[in-house]
């Protein structure tokens, strides 16, 4: 009889729940302020591959969401709105609206040329942050001074702590790969894979490729906005590099050092990627150089990211 | 023309600037009726496939799919309305399981497509219809297969299932047997001949293999430099001198 494609082992990402959750027990301050970087990167670099991994649309605009999703904490949160989930509606509402137009524009081309034209808008977004100072401070970006606080069963919750900040990203982060990983096993979710394999299969089977690409684009687009806000209230500060083109190619390596035929590949590129950057940095400055040998060496024997190809490797697995 | 006629194609032509690739295309298809369209390499078959189902429209003429006019719509349109195609090359979801093959086009028809949640590995009207799709054609044993891992033949049986899995009222088929040895051609026949009879549904194939072609077809159309230039029975199309000319041409009048 017929079964899902993986049987879906839930014990991996059980685990790696619990060990996230006790994590900042055990290690410094320092890195439980890394660990949060990575999930919120982590969470950017799953929103990004349900198009790539997924849908089989390489964005290279992802900046752009992250960064709207950031700049609409930052303006509510100077303007004095300190509703935390005013704050993540309003961020997630934005960035999806963008990407929805976006995505209208960039959905009917292909390969490299989908990637120029996100490209294109995610540099159209950063010129707007960039010059517009009146509203985005320009390059000095906008400064958050206060923070939201979160009434949790009738005490107040603030998050000025990092191991207070680090669980209120947690657990947004686990909320959110918990519904994008909902959206990829879904039926929506297996009509993005049959749009990877053969959009013009699905068309001739009566699927209309250029909304649900359009659709797949806007939720991506949401979740990147998430990630935005997040480290927004992470950083204190919204600033135009997020949108640059470089910060839009951060998902894109973390995906494919990660894998991106496994649902949570992209979040170990993420922690592969700010882990090795941490122990490089105390060596030499030219990390970049480093993280380029990297990459080149993942790619020639990991042709399917770290998590994918080890996946691979050990356990028989079905389709992707 | 009778009213029941599934399939009616009107005056359909095609053309890339002043190059008329077909032209000037007649033809109506009654219920249930298994028709071939045949023709030399580069009569413009194929064209005219791509043009009735939505890959680009017609520049000419008038394509009506059970009485409704379907002229120009796109292929996710023309699916909806009830006609589905094979293609020549075979067009699969290759990294999916072949069960995953026959859902999509389940969950589409069911307007499934936008839903966000839920396993469709339980939800019984896909997982049925679609055991029945493989059934059909005789897939049933090989759900959980990664279609890229089939056998050529099985591959082309899981676009047949593709196709058919939406209960279309007309089916394409573009060269069903193209690449296939002669025992998976032989079973295709069957298959095809089997699925006419018990399902009622409307096929029209284009094939090269003339063997094919007789056992299958009841009725024909020759297609030759893009204009239709006969149409009728097996043994008529046999014995139609044009037809001959058109195929066997040089060595005729050799």
């Amino acid at each position: 009889m017929m079964q899902g494609q993986q049987r879906r082992n839930l014990l991996g990402p059980a685990l790696l729940t619990v060990l996230l959750l006790i994590a900042p027990l055990m290690i410094p301050i320092y890195w439980t302020m890394i660990l949060s970087e990575i999930l919120i990167m982590g969470l950017m670099a799953i929103s990004f591959n349900l198009l790539l991994g997924y849908t089989g649309l390489l964005s290279f605009g992802q900046g752009a969401f992250f960064g709207l999703g950031a700049y609409s904490a930052a303006l509510m949160l100077q303007g004095g709105y300190e509703n935390l989930f005013l704050i993540l509606f309003v961020g997630m509402l934005v960035a999806m609206l963008a990407a929805l137009a976006v995505g209208i524009f960039s959905v009917q081309l292909d390969e490299i040329f989908f990637a120029m034209i996100t490209l294109g808008f995610g540099m159209l977004f950063f010129s707007v942050a960039h010059n517009w100072r009146t509203v985005t401070g320009g390059s000095d970006g906008l400064p958050v001074f206060s923070l939201p606080s979160l009434n949790f069963f009738g005490s107040q919750l603030t998050f000025y702590a990092p191991v207070n900040m680090y669980y209120l990203i947690f657990v947004l982060v686990f909320i959110g790969c918990s519904l994008l990983w909902l959206i990829v096993h879904s039926p929506f979710g297996l009509i993005l894979k049959a749009l990877r394999e053969n959009k013009q299969r699905v068309s001739f089977v009566g699927g209309n490729v250029k909304i649900l690409r359009i659709a797949a684009f806007a939720i991506s687009g949401a979740f990147t906005g998430l990630a935005g806000v997040l480290f927004c209230l992470f950083n204190n500060m919204a600033t135009p590099e997020f949108m640059h083109w470089s910060f839009s190619a951060k998902p894109v390596i973390m995906s494919v050092i990660g894998g991106t035929s496994v649902f949570l590949g992209p979040l170990f590129g993420a922690a592969i990627f700010f882990v090795l950057e941490q122990i490089i940095i105390q060596f030499t400055e030219n990390w970049m150089l480093f993280l380029g040998i990297v990459l080149v060496f993942i790619v020639l024997f990991f042709p399917e990211g770290v998590f994918g190809t080890l996946r691979n490797k050990f356990f028989k697995q079905g389709s992707k | 023309m009778s009213v029941h006629d599934v399939l009616r194609i009107e005056n359909l032509g095609h053309s890339y600037g002043k190059f008329k690739v077909i032209e000037d295309i007649s033809l109506s298809i009654g219920k249930g009726e298994m028709s071939a369209l045949i023709g030399p390499n580069g009569a413009g078959k194929t064209t005219f496939y791509n043009a009735i189902s939505g890959k680009f429209p017609p520049t000419k003429g008038k394509v009506l799919l059970n009485g409704k006019d379907i002229t120009g719509l796109p292929s996710h349109r023309v699916v909806d309305k009830g006609m589905c195609r094979s293609f020549q090359i075979t067009n699969i979801f290759a990294e999916l399981t072949v069960a995953e093959n026959i859902f999509s086009p389940l969950i589409i028809q069911q307007n499934k497509h936008f839903k966000l949640y839920g396993d469709i590995f339980k939800d019984q009207q896909i997982t049925e219809k679609a055991m029945e799709t493989l059934q059909q054609v005789g897939l049933s044993d090989r759900a959980d297969q990664i279609v890229a891992n089939l056998a050529y033949g099985d591959k082309r049986l899981v676009e047949m299932a593709i196709v058919l899995a939406r209960d279309p009222s007309v089916v394409l088929l573009d060269e069903p047997t193209a690449g296939m040895n002669p025992e998976e051609t032989e079973n295709m026949i069957s298959l095809i001949k089997k699925l006419a009879k018990n399902s009622g549904t409307t096929f029209f194939i284009t094939e090269h293999d003339m063997k094919v072609v007789f056992s299958l077809a009841e009725k024909i159309y020759v297609l030759h430099q893009g204009h239709l230039l006969a149409q009728g029975k097996p043994e008529e199309i046999r014995a139609n001198e044009q037809v001959q000319e058109a195929y066997l041409g040089r060595k005729v009048h050799a």
